[in-house]
């Protein structure tokens, strides 16, 4: 059993125990099977929560721990509990500033002109993946806030999905505890929340723009009917699945959206050399997937 | 720029006492720059950190700082330019010296993000360069730390236009030199060519400060202007940048500094940029903490 007290000091981790090569190998390890990168800046946190996994499983060291997610017969399902752990907490509404920036400030208005000379006025987003509702939510939120300003006259729907029966119904629901809704700026609180006892209920008014339904991303089936979207997000899922199930619903994703549609996925998760056919993109503090009919051009030619 | 106005610049700004000039520490540090590593002399560094008892203080300072984690504090100059490096020595010269350049009172830009956005460029830039196999990275680092020169000019030379083209660019959220365009008629990369011709620094460092905002057809400027405009681009995608928001979208791969590199550089084919963009946030701590101590008072 790893000796908590070594690796964990009131709270923080020791400087020493981050300073350990073998985390090093593991943060490239869970890259390239997730493609979830841990900065160096953030390495109290892997250790953290890789430290909970190694006192589950019994390993002394991070070198050890390692073994168990490259040598050991169970280790694609520890690869698994791991990135679980990595990823766990991270929902919540208004999750990643950075991106809901860009989606207003930039996507959305580039979006929109677009689409205005093609004279259509409506927005079509997908929450893939959308866990108890959290994003779809924001989604809903922004758009709301979008179409009495900027966007007067535009409608929108989110389509929001997941694998689980129950976080759909959750999900439907929309009632969140004081950390879910901790990120939501103060004006969307009064404007889109009721108080429910200690929690809080999301108004009726965004939950009207949202279908919630369950969808297996592996159903090729269904994921033919996704089609039409201008902006899909799908955070932390795909870490989950294998190379081939991954490069078959990025597929899928590319197909569902509209020309110049956008792809996000989690803050730090990239598609690691899954797909060509996207165009990574940069925004301030956040990157996303681009489907651009518009070639590379040549050198020299700019 | 056209050169009849980089010639009317350079004439104000020559006859304008308020020319900064070129720090003493510098050109004996640039003379060391210009030598591989290894023949790079440790006691002439630790020589030259000793003239300056402010410079001197910073290093032990930060050679004591959370960031180096020494088991038992440097107290001497030696000590402290050893456990920090050649290479953070560099900067903190670097830094320190050109920020006498400019009294406290007169800077018109906040000299925190001035210096975590240059020293920002200058760690992506050698990185990037290294990433390539650029055959000369610190070079590329040296390009990077002083491309925004002209910022420093500028605040000297004309303060007040310069706070009117500074807040008009984060008022409008548009680029620096499009607002400098506006407002004074030249840039900051104008002026900091001026600049750089004055302090007679390498050639292509000198373009690189002139060009990296307007690359235009990048055989002109050849690989190091193309490294410090994407280095730039990318720093400022990351929280390394004036610190104001940039509404833009940046596709790399249309870059022409990018597509020009993808051809000079078998190397860059390699590149994961997602995984590079992600390892920027790394550089935020170490930035962080050298700026910390060049500004600590």
């Amino acid at each position: 059993m790893a000796n908590e007290s070594t690796l964990v000091k009131d709270g923080a981790v020791a400087a020493e125990t981050l300073a350990d090569p073998a985390w090093i190998r593991i943060r490239d390890l869970i890259y390239q099977v997730s493609g979830i990168y841990q900065a160096e800046n953030k390495f109290y946190l892997l250790v953290g929560r890789a430290t909970k996994r190694m006192q589950v499983v019994g390993a002394r060291t991070p070198r050890e721990y390692l073994d168990f997610l490259t040598a050991r017969p169970n280790r694609d399902a520890e690869m698994r509990n791991l990135l679980n752990e990595i990823t766990i907490g991270e929902t919540c509404l208004f999750r990643s500033l950075p991106q809901i920036d860009a989606l207003r400030k930039v996507v959305i208005p580039s979006l929109a002109e677009a689409k205005k000379k093609l004279a259509f006025t409506k927005l079509r987003f997908w929450s893939a993946g959308c866990s108890t509702g959290e994003e779809p939510y924001t989604l809903a939120m922004i758009m709301l806030e979008e179409t009495q300003a900027a966007l007067k006259g535009w409608t929108f729907e989110v389509v929001a999905t997941d694998l689980n029966d129950r976080s759909v119904a959750k999900a439907q629901e929309g009632v969140y505890n004081d950390y879910a809704v901790r990120n939501v700026p103060p004006e969307f609180m009064k404007k889109y929340f009721t108080k429910a006892g200690s929690e809080f209920r999301v108004a009726d008014s965004v939950r009207s723009h949202i279908t919630f339904s369950r969808l297996n991303m592996l159903d090729d089936s269904k994921m033919l009917f996704m089609r039409g979207l201008d902006v899909i997000f799908c955070c932390n899922v795909l870490i989950y699945f294998d190379g081939k199930s991954k490069t078959r619903t990025i597929q899928h994703f590319y197909n569902a959206l509209l020309p110049n549609g956008y792809f996000f996925l989690g803050h730090s998760e990239s598609l690691h050399g899954i797909s060509e056919k996207f165009r990574l993109v940069h925004f301030p503090g956040a990157t996303a997937y681009w489907k651009t009919t518009e070639p590379v051009a040549k050198a020299g030619t700019t | 720029m056209k050169t009849e106005n980089i010639d009317r610049l350079r004439a104000k700004i020559v006859r304008i006492d308020a020319m900064p000039a070129i720090p003493v520490i510098l050109r004996p540090l640039l003379r060391c720059m210009d030598q591989p590593v290894e023949d790079v002399d440790m006691e002439r560094i630790v020589e030259l950190v000793s003239y300056d008892k402010s410079i001197a203080a910073q290093c032990v300072r930060m050679a004591n700082s959370a960031l180096f984690m020494r088991s038992s504090p440097a107290e001497s100059v030696r000590s402290a330019v050893m456990s920090l490096g050649m290479w953070r020595i560099r900067d903190l010269l670097f830094s320190n010296s050109l920020s006498q350049v400019i009294p406290a009172n007169r800077w018109v830009v906040d000299p925190v993000v001035f210096w975590k956005h240059s020293l920002g460029v200058a760690l992506v830039c050698r990185k990037f360069a290294d990433m390539i196999e650029f055959p000369d990275p610190e070079k590329a680092y040296l390009a990077g730390l002083l491309h925004d020169i002209g910022v420093l000019v500028n605040c000297m030379v004309v303060p007040e236009e310069f706070r009117a083209a500074m807040e008009k660019a984060s008022r409008e959220h548009i680029p620096l030199d499009e607002a400098e365009q506006a407002t004074l008629g030249f840039t900051h990369c104008d002026s900091g060519r001026v600049l750089a011709d004055a302090w007679k620094m390498p050639a292509d460092v000198a373009d690189a400060i002139q060009l990296h905002h307007q690359i235009g057809d990048p055989e002109r400027g050849g690989p190091l202007v193309a490294l410090v405009h994407l280095s730039d681009l990318l720093c400022r995608m990351r929280d390394l940048g004036y610190g104001y928001y940039e509404p833009r979208q940046i596709d790399f791969a249309n870059e022409p500094g990018w597509l020009y590199l993808v051809m000079k550089f078998p190397g860059m084919a390699e590149i994961d940029l997602a995984r590079f963009t992600f390892s920027l946030d790394e550089y935020a701590r170490e930035v962080g903490e050298l700026v910390a101590t060049v500004f600590a008072s």
